[in-house]
């Protein structure tokens, strides 16, 4: 009944030598231990707060002791708050570590150091009211409009006096820091004193003041830098670490950054040189926006969907550049599976028939252009890919070999890259090598007959990457060079082309999933190139 | 009801009772009885009978506590809405003395099972006083333990309406749980009123079960508090001077600020004009100044006006001039005029900083340590070099600066040793040229600044001592202590020239009131007391918090006194009425330190959750004057700013006489987590 069990007396009589100890002796002093432990807790808890804390430490216990004439427990006076160790096996049990040490060690450890002496520092913590921003202060809380205190002042019949929002007095450590890091933007922005100084935007607590100046910088630099591409990426990045720090409110700027981050993701031009590499910005700008939408997204409702129609705009308006379209699929793909799902889903198929001459190299003599097309398919496949991933891993039963699978050819298709890409290219190009027709009849063959009737997935995806593994070394070499002989792309244009595969075949699944219509009107819009990813048996099983 | 069931009763009683031979005897008489078969009562009704029967089933006692306390409960929880916030009331009290009994009774198994499986309900509200009363476990306990000992001495008093009350009456008597009933009937007073139930929120009225009863308090409270300031105060003194010059010169001062010289001149004589003047007009009836340029922003100087009881000591002219200086140079602060705050962070404390002080004019500023030592840093001198030590510090924190402490053989601060036990308070005289501070050992020791050394030890409280504080005109100070005792004393003598007994458990800080007649002390029974110096009588009792009082704070009119508590609560209490004036909710933590500004139109408070709070005190006082009764809730007092510090608790606050005010805390890494 108490919460002192009478074991615990039992056993702490038979320390002190008292061994025949009645039962009766230990139940009628267990609820006596436990009432004067609370008294000490009691006092001790009195000792804490004229020692203005909130946490007891092992001195408040003795001060209980000593105000009950009691000697104090010796051996926990540490100062620090004690170290516990929750006993293995017990939820609620918990124990201080006692290590045994040798005197030897003791002696010959090096005197620590002397603990810093006591000092007093003086600050102002509010000029008239207002709080000064120096690091000596906690991080100014935002400006917030007046709201219900002045509605009240009103009713009250007070008179209403309004302080204007104060001017910013930055003070001169700020100022120089400002210089510091816009200068480090635009001029160094490779130099490893700008990776620190990143790591400085996004830790340190007293830079609030100074982000409304950064907001602007950002935005006055991206408007007038469009043509270089390492000063916006640098922007960027620093657009990235101000998010990262935790001591910011950068809510109330949100509105004049969101522009800027923007245009570096679907602007029509991002860097005057070839060589920049421009869809690597937009990546990061992509992965920015995410960020942005999911730290603010529930406090601005307004700002996702804002974004996403902005975004949308770019991507379905045909007149835009390609490159515009790559940064907003990228946008779109960052938001989320749901944005995939409901904004780029249902515009795939007429973007896709619109892509579709441009890829080809017959019609598209333009390598840059093909290039580019390229660039925004794979971004699509992408997209589409993860979209399909996520969906699948909705479904629990089938999917952990299912998401496994698609997992596989993604990373098969990023990894070596070569045979997919070849055979895709080739069906588009219907002038495959008789080698890869084989090896995509084997599951074309089996498709039309057993469409119904569930396949074993396992059997399909190793064929198909052994296919591509087997391809690569031998055909693919030649047929590469039959396709795109002397284009200097190849690279880039590689990887989209294997993308595409693995794209298309998750378009499949992904309308599989959700209607068997628009599956019949892809394999319309397919054609023949449909039919090899049909036998997946993803497709039987949703059928 | 035959008649041999009756006789079964009765023989069952006696047995339970121990009286063998009356139970023979009525056994005999039965048989005889029997004989006769001549019965006379045997229309006594069943009804009584089985409540006679209740009463001899010894073995279920607990048993018809737990049912009687769960069948009035959740009665109480299904009544009328209107009425339920009433009767909800009557639980609480009837809860804890059901556990009570259990206890006295040694059915501490059940107790304990009663206890648990109610103690939820009440949390909300008593939860310390549940905590408290958890660990009482054996009847002795009972006796030992003031808290509970004092609830059983006492009568609860509650205020139900006509109708509740009856409701509730009803039940009781239809429902026969004789225990409840007992309970209530020993335990609760109740004031019937008729009319409407009192509203829900009308807090003030809620019980709380304080040792003291209700009735002693308000017996206390009716006594006369004399809560004007003294008459021919400096302050006083500086107004009939500023009138006086305005008279002539009003135009001018109105005109012209920005000579300063001349103003400088002008102050200065007026200071004298004062000082001189003082001695004229000292018979005059100080009631009612007359109308000076600050009369209306100086709610000070409504105040009326009472006659020292202490003698008091003599200030000499130089540190009356540089106080009126001061005076002349005050911030008139308001809601719309916040003060500037100067904030005075220690580091390096070690976890080991138990209080802090800053003197009046905030150029010293004490802590008092774990370690029994308290150190004096002079913040002029602090000035000169705090240069070069704020930069090592902030350029590496660990490798300490001993280049600076030790090698040039001075800290930066006085250390006074002296104690032997933690310091857990620390008080400058008002012009700073002593320190006291108050420590574990259970002495109170005198320091002298210019000295740098222990003038007098105090010795007279036998526990450990809390809280000093000098009194607002010097030489007089008050202590309080673990031995629920606050005591008065003098620089010049070394035993107390008060002791104020009365708290029920540890007096855990005090406050003198402005004009030195009175000394309020925070108690941990949850109360706040004011106690007359002179006659060493306590006058009022403050009950309302409903935790450890930790700070207490006394507006410079002298009219009310605000008090923080242990959960964060502020309350302002009017002095004259006993009656809390509002709460003011906002604080989360422990709130260490008060503080009123000078001309009482602010008040800052300093706590556990790291930030100052400036609270507008003119907008609630100044309405009850008019409507006195029912604006409580239209005027809640108003924060006015939080301010945040880095994750340094505030210690304590002072307004200097210029009306800046000197915050205090110790930079703790944890604080901020916590």
């Amino acid at each position: 009944m108490s919460i002192v069990p009478k074991e615990n007396v039992e056993v702490i009589a038979q320390c002190i030598g008292i061994n025949n100890l009645s039962p009766d002796v230990a139940l009628a002093v267990a609820p006596d231990v436990e009432y004067r432990l609370r008294e000490i807790m009691q006092e001790a808890i009195k000792c804490m707060r004229h020692s203005k804390r909130t946490t007891l430490t092992a001195d408040d216990v003795d001060g209980a002791l000593n105000l009950r004439n009691v000697e104090p427990m010796y051996g926990f006076a540490s100062g620090g708050p004690l170290r516990f160790k929750r006993a293995i096996g017990h939820r609620d049990l918990f124990y201080l570590e006692d290590k045994d040490l040798e005197f030897k060690d003791v002696i010959d450890a090096p005197l620590p150091k002397a603990p810093l002496d006591t000092a007093v520092f003086c600050h102002w913590l509010a000029i008239e009211g207002v709080q000064p921003a120096i690091p000596e202060n906690a991080p100014v809380e935002v400006i917030l409009p007046p709201s219900d205190v002045k509605i009240n002042e009103q009713k009250e019949g007070l008179p209403v006096d309004i302080k204007l929002p104060v001017k910013h007095i930055l003070s001169k450590e700020l100022q120089l820091y400002f210089d510091k890091i816009t200068e480090l933007v635009v001029s160094r922005s490779n130099s490893v004193l700008f990776k620190k100084a990143l790591v400085s935007l996004s830790t340190d607590s007293g830079l609030h003041p100074l982000v409304p100046y950064f907001t602007c910088f950002i935005a006055d630099e991206v408007a007038r830098g469009l043509g270089d591409y390492s000063l916006l990426f640098a922007l960027m990045r620093v657009v990235w670490s101000l998010l990262q720090n935790p001591h910011i409110h950068i809510e109330p700027y949100l509105h004049q950054m969101m522009p800027s981050v923007v245009t570096c993701l679907v602007a029509k031009r991002l860097g005057n040189r070839l060589s920049d590499n421009h869809w690597e910005l937009r990546d990061f700008t992509a992965k920015v926006v995410a960020l942005i939408c999911k730290r603010f997204g529930h406090v601005y409702n307004t700002l996702q969907t804002k974004l996403t129609k902005t975004l949308l705009n770019a991507f379905l308006d045909p007149k835009r550049s390609l490159t515009q379209h790559y940064g907003a699929v990228q946008g779109l793909a960052a938001l989320g599976m749901n944005v995939v799902h409901l904004l780029v889903l249902p515009n795939l198929e007429p973007y896709l028939r619109f892509l579709e001459p441009e890829m080809l190299l017959a019609s598209q003599k333009n390598e840059m252009k093909r290039h580019e097309v390229w660039r925004v398919y794979g971004a699509l496949l992408r997209a589409v890919g993860q979209y399909i991933y996520d969906r699948v891993k909705i479904f629990p039963p089938l999917p952990s070999t299912l998401a496994g699978s698609v997992l596989r050819t993604n990373a098969k298709v990023i990894t070596t890259t070569f045979s997919n890409k070849r055979k895709s290219n080739a069906d588009q190009l219907e002038g495959q090598p008789p080698l890869k027709k084989m090896v995509i009849d084997g599951p074309m063959g089996v498709t039309p007959t057993n469409s119904s009737a569930s396949y074993m997935e396992g059997t399909v995806i190793p064929a198909a990457s052994g296919n591509s593994n087997l391809i690569s070394p031998t055909s693919s070499r030649p047929t590469q060079d039959e396709m795109i002989s002397g284009s200097t792309s190849s690279k880039g244009k590689r990887d989209d082309q294997i993308l595409k595969r693995s794209a298309v075949l998750s378009q499949v699944w992904k309308e599989d999933l959700n209607s068997g219509k628009l599956l019949t009107s892809m394999l319309d819009l397919f054609g023949e190139s449909m039919f090899c990813f049909i036998p997946s048996p993803e497709l039987s099983l949703f059928l | 009801m035959d008649e041999e069931q009756i006789a079964n009763f009765v023989s069952a009683y006696l047995k339970k009772k121990g009286f063998k031979e009356t139970e023979q005897a009525f056994q005999d008489e039965l048989r005889h009885n029997k004989t006769n078969s001549s019965s006379s009562a045997s229309s006594i009704d069943l009804d009584f009978a089985k409540r006679l029967l209740s009463f001899s089933e010894v073995e279920n006692i607990p048993a018809r506590y737990l049912e009687g306390y769960s069948k009035l409960r959740s009665w109480a929880y299904n009544s009328l809405d209107l009425y339920k916030h009433e009767l909800l009331r009557v639980l609480y009290p009837v809860f804890i003395h059901c556990f009570m009994d259990l206890v006295a009774k040694g059915h501490i198994q059940e107790a304990r099972t009663f206890f648990n499986r109610f103690r939820e309900d009440h949390e909300m509200l008593h939860l310390r006083d549940l905590q408290k009363l958890e660990g009482v476990l054996s009847p002795s306990h009972l006796e030992e333990m003031e808290f509970a000992h004092s609830l059983r001495q006492s009568k609860v008093n509650i205020k139900i309406c006509q109708y509740s009350y009856e409701m509730l009456l009803q039940y009781l008597h239809k429902t026969q749980t004789t225990v409840i009933l007992g309970i209530i009937n020993e335990r609760i007073n109740f004031q019937v009123f008729p009319g409407q139930p009192s509203s829900i929120s009308d807090d003030a009225e809620l019980v709380t079960l304080s040792g003291s009863t209700q009735e002693t308090a308000n017996q206390i409270n009716k006594k006369e508090v004399q809560w004007g300031l003294l008459e021919d105060s400096l302050e006083e003194r500086l107004e009939k001077a500023a009138g006086l010059l305005s008279d002539s010169e009003k135009a001018e001062v109105e005109t012209k600020d920005g000579d300063v010289d001349e103003n400088k001149k002008r102050t200065t004589e007026g200071g004298k004009q004062g000082a001189s003047i003082k001695k004229v007009k000292k018979d005059k009836t100080a009631g009612a100044p007359g109308k000076t340029l600050r009369a209306e922003a100086n709610s000070a100087s409504m105040a009326p006006r009472v006659k020292p009881e202490l003698a008091l000591p003599i200030i000499t002219t130089e540190v009356e001039q540089s106080i009126l200086e001061d005076l002349r140079n005050r911030v008139q602060l308001s809601s719309v005029a916040l003060p500037s705050v100067s904030f005075y962070t220690f580091i390096n404390t070690h976890n080991g900083l138990n209080c802090s002080s800053i003197s009046h004019d905030g150029a010293l500023v004490a802590g008092g340590f774990s370690d029994s030592s308290l150190k004096v840093w002079d913040m002029a001198k602090l000035g000169q070099q705090a240069g070069n030590t704020v930069l090592q510090d902030e350029n590496d924190m660990s490798t300490s600066d001993p280049v600076t402490g030790h090698t040039s053989g001075k800290r930066s601060y006085t250390l006074f040793q002296g104690h032997s036990g933690p310091v857990h308070s620390a008080t400058f005289s008002p012009i700073g040229d002593f320190v006291l501070s108050s420590s574990a050992d259970t002495t109170i020791r005198l320091w002298s600044t210019k000295l740098n050394a222990s003038l007098v030890c105090y010795k007279g409280h036998n526990y450990p001592v809390w809280d000093v504080q000098f009194s607002p005109v010097g030489h007089y100070f008050a202590s309080c202590s673990h031995d629920r005792t606050a005591r008065i004393w003098s620089m010049d003598r070394i035993q107390p020239l008060r002791i104020m007994a009365g708290h029920l458990s540890d007096v855990d800080c005090v406050q003198w009131h402005a004009n030195c007649n009175y000394i309020a002390t925070g108690s941990s029974d949850k109360t706040v007391r004011l106690w007359d110096v002179q006659s060493g009588e306590c006058v009022r009792i403050f009950i309302g918090h409903r935790s450890m009082i930790l700070s207490l704070a006394m507006s410079p009119d002298g009219r009310f006194m605000a008090s923080g508590d242990e959960d964060g609560t502020i309350m302002m209490w009017d002095l004259s009425t006993g009656r809390c004036v509002t709460p003011l909710i906002g604080h989360t933590s422990c709130v260490w330190s008060l503080a009123f500004s000078c001309e009482g139109s602010l008040l800052a408070s300093g706590s556990a959750d790291c930030t100052v709070k400036l609270w507008d005190v003119t907008s609630s006082t100044k309405p009850p004057r008019t409507d006195e009764n029912k604006s409580g809730t239209a005027n809640r007092l108003r924060s006015l700013k939080t301010l945040p510090t880095k994750s340094t608790p505030v210690y304590s606050l002072r307004f200097s006489r210029r009306n800046l005010l000197f915050a205090a805390g110790a930079l703790s890494k944890s604080a901020s987590t916590a």
